[in-house]
This record gives structure tokens, sequence and C-alpha cells, in this order.
């Protein structure tokens, strides 16, 4: 996961959907990829897949590790 | 005093006696003793029992005097209260009426942590430059508390919302009492050794200040120290701390606090995500619009007068090419025709046509060879001979 990349790669998009020099069609395959890349992240930022678990021994070398929920 | 003996006393007189004396010679007392049979009224009085080893004493504390203990007095609690003694008449009981409540001993130990932050404060182990940095995002978060404990529901509610991706590791630890100190140790070494996480929080709800003292005990303060790994202490409540505060990487006022330190970056990020859509959705927006206003400016009309005259500008150019082209010719066919003129005349002045109109005839052998000398024409042969109107044929006779 590299959210900075990805963030920095809407934000150089986004500038260039700015930009005058660039072309309609351009701007609008810019934008499909900005979209995708944000719906990626948003995707990955907000869905619950966390795990919680726990390790139930306190000798590390027997520790194990389980789910805890 | 001697009257009193030869007097004889109401149970009210006597009591009411009883009363003036205890109460006049005992107060701004300052009486240590444990608590028992703590009875809380529904209307916020405090009933108890103070006792010790040897003796024990009737003691209440009104509401008016409760609200300024900081802590819930519970079964087995060693107190000092301030107060004075006072006698319910009605049933012949005495009391002791508290005015302010404090744990026994809370001042040495107060004194002791105070001795033991110096220490750790000489040695270094508070130093700002030891501070590692909290990651940004974290992908596993530890958490040292009790499994069992509010703190932990905290800390779990708060990440859930604020980062539902973010995976969570229990290391349950003991949190009160002799044998917390060495498991919280004991479970922070032991994140460290197997690398579990990238940040570890170390905490427990609020309690009393004996509570809280196992986050302050040496061993913990080292594991902390030794903990390649940051460690947030979350200890108690906003107005609680222990010393593990000073030598962790940061210090979080409760546990939930510490839950949305370590989020803050996916929260962050989120934030900024949700900003740079809204920034694309605008920047794609005013190009289409600009499109669109390019497409509005172009006139049909305009482009269709455009291209006629082009067009007719084109087919006049033509005309003009063609006809001058027609001219050029007829030009030079005159001039061709009278050059032609000129070479007929001079051809018909060559013409040996024009010599035998005069009329001459020439003389040719069988083959069509020109005679031109009589040694050519000889005698005997046929020869030929063209005239202006035809031919005819002669023998050669001399």
């Amino acid at each position: 996961m590299s959210f900075e990349k990805d963030v920095s790669r809407i934000e150089e998009i986004a500038q260039k959907l700015n930009g005058s020099d660039t072309t309609l069609e351009e701007s609008l395959a810019l934008f499909e990829e900005g979209m995708l890349l944000t719906k990626a992240l948003e995707k990955t930022l907000t869905e619950a897949k966390r795990k919680v678990e726990v390790i139930l021994s306190e000798d590390t070398e027997t520790a194990e590790i389980t789910s805890f929920e | 005093m001697a009257e009193l003996f030869q007097t004889e006393l109401t149970v009210t007189e006597l009591t009411s006696l009883i009363k003036k004396t205890m109460e006049e010679g005992f107060y701004g007392l300052r009486v240590t003793g444990e608590i028992s049979n703590f009875r809380p009224s529904s209307t916020g009085h405090w009933f108890f029992t103070l006792k010790d080893n040897g003796a024990a004493i009737s003691a209440v504390m009104f509401k008016g005097s409760t609200w300024k203990v900081d802590f819930n007095p519970v079964e087995g609690d060693k107190v000092t209260v301030t107060g004075s003694l006072d006698v319910y008449a009605a049933r012949g009981t005495y009391q002791i009426k508290c005015d302010s409540m404090e744990k026994a001993g809370s001042g040495d130990i107060l004194a002791m942590l105070e001795m033991r932050k110096r220490k750790y404060d000489a040695m270094g182990y508070f130093d700002a430059a030891l501070k590692k940095p909290i990651p940004l995002q974290p992908s596993r978060v530890g958490v040292v508390t009790s499994a069992t404990g509010a703190a932990l529901q905290d800390i779990l509610n708060v990440l859930g919302r604020r980062a539902p991706s973010l995976d969570v590791l229990v290391l349950p630890a003991v949190v009160q009492g002799d044998s917390s100190a060495p498991t919280i140790a004991k479970r922070i070494t032991q994140a460290n050794s197997l690398l579990l996480c990238d940040v570890l929080i170390v905490g427990r709800g609020g309690g009393s200040l004996e509570d809280l003292l196992p986050f302050s005990e040496e061993v913990v303060l080292q594991a902390i120290h030794d903990s390649d790994i940051p460690v947030v202490s979350a200890v108690g409540h906003e107005i609680d701390w222990a010393l593990s505060d000073y030598v962790a990487d940061l210090r979080a006022p409760t546990p939930s606090a510490a839950a949305e330190l370590v989020s803050q970056g996916y929260l962050d990020v989120r934030q900024t995500v949700s900003s740079v859509s809204a920034q694309l959705k605008k920047a794609m927006e005013y190009r289409l619009n600009l499109a669109s206003g390019q497409l509005q400016r172009f006139d049909a009309m305009q482009f269709g007068r455009t291209i006629n005259q082009i067009l007719n500008n084109r087919e006049y150019q033509l005309a003009n090419a063609s006809q001058n082209i027609s001219v050029g010719m007829e030009k030079k066919l005159k001039a061709v025709d009278s050059r032609f003129q000129v070479a007929a005349r001079e051809l018909q002045a060559l013409s040996p046509l024009a010599i035998l109109g005069r009329g001459y005839a020439a003389v040719q052998n069988e083959s069509g060879k020109l005679i031109q000398s009589y040694n050519d024409a000889i005698v005997g042969k046929t020869i030929q001979l063209t005239f202006i109107d035809g031919k005819r044929k002669a023998q050669i006779k001399e």
C-alpha cells in the first residue's frame, strides 16, 4: 500500500486537467484514471476488513496468534 | 461532675450530656483505617465502618463532602479521614462525621513516584531525542492491556470507526495489582522479539493512584525504553498520569485518544482522497464546460457562408483560366496558320509542277530515276515523260 504515491498521482492528474495544453481526449483518459485510483483508495480506507487477533501465551516460544473477535 | 451522681437522669438528659461532651471534645480529628461495609445511599451520602485490627467505628460522609473525594471508595480501602465525632441520640450511637477522605499512604506513593521520575529523567529516559515517530499508516497496532477491560473495547471501537482496515493485535496483560507490572513488561518485550506490530498502545482505563501504579514500575519503564516499536502510553483519564507517559514515545490522555492518535494518518489520507477527488471532478467539469463553450462558438451558417465564398472564388479562377487558355490557343493557331501560308507559297514556287506548268517535262528511266544527262538517255530504252497533266512512255531513237 502506497497511499502517498496514489494520492500524489491523483493530485498530478487534477493539475493536468486544469492545464490548458491538455486535449479533451487526454482529459477524459486522465479523469478516468484519477477516479479509478480514488475509488480504489476509498475502498481500501473504508472497507472493514481488519483482523483483530490475540496472543494468549506470554511465553514467546509457544506464542500463537489467534482470532480475538 | 459530683452532682451528676446524685441526680436521677432521663435517657435523653444523659444522651445529650454525652453528645455535648463527645462533640465538644473530639473535633478536627485525623483518623486512618480500613473501609468496610461501605453503603452509599441513594441521596448521595456515604455510610461505612472504619476499622483496624483492634476496633471499629461507624462513619458517615454527607453529600456536601463526598464530591470532593477523587476516588470511589471500595471495601478494604485504607483511607485517612478528617472530621469530628457525632452522636445520634435517637439510637444512642456515635460515629465519625467525615469532612475529607484520602487514600492512606498516597502521600508516600506520590513522593516515591516523584523520586523515581527524577531518577529516570536523570538517566535520560525522557529525552526528546529518543522519541520515535509514530508511523503515519501503521499496518498493525499492538495493544498491551486487559483483554476484558473497557479500555480495549474503546480502542477497538475508535480504530474500527477511523481506520477499519487496520489490523489489531491484543497482548493481554494484568493491569492492576502486584502481578501486573511484570506481565505488562513481558508483553512489550514479546511484541518486540516477534516484531508483531509497528506501533504499541500500552495502557488501561481510569482507576485509583494505586491501580495505575504498575505503569510506573521500573520493569515497565525499562521495557518501554528498550522497545524498538514506538510506544504510545495511554493510562487512565485525562488527569491521571503514570511514569510510562514520560518514557513512551507519545503520551495519550486516554486509551481512546491513543487509538485516535495511531489512526490519524488514515483519517488524513481519507480526507485528502475525498478532497483530491473533488478537485478532479471540478477540473473535469471545467474542462467539459470549456469544450462545450468552444462548440457553441462554432456557427454553422457562418461556416456555410465561408465555404461558399471559397468555392465561388475557386470557380471564378477556373473560369478565368479556361478563358485565358482558349484566347492563347487561338493566337497560337493564327500564328501557325500564317507561317503555313508563307511556307506553302514558297513550296509552290519551288515545286517541279510549277515548272511543268510552264511547258517543261520531267524525264525518268524505267526505274523512276530522273535523267539529267544525254549520257543516261540510252538509245532503245524506254523512258517516262511527266507533263503537268499526265505521263507518257517514249523510246529513244538516237
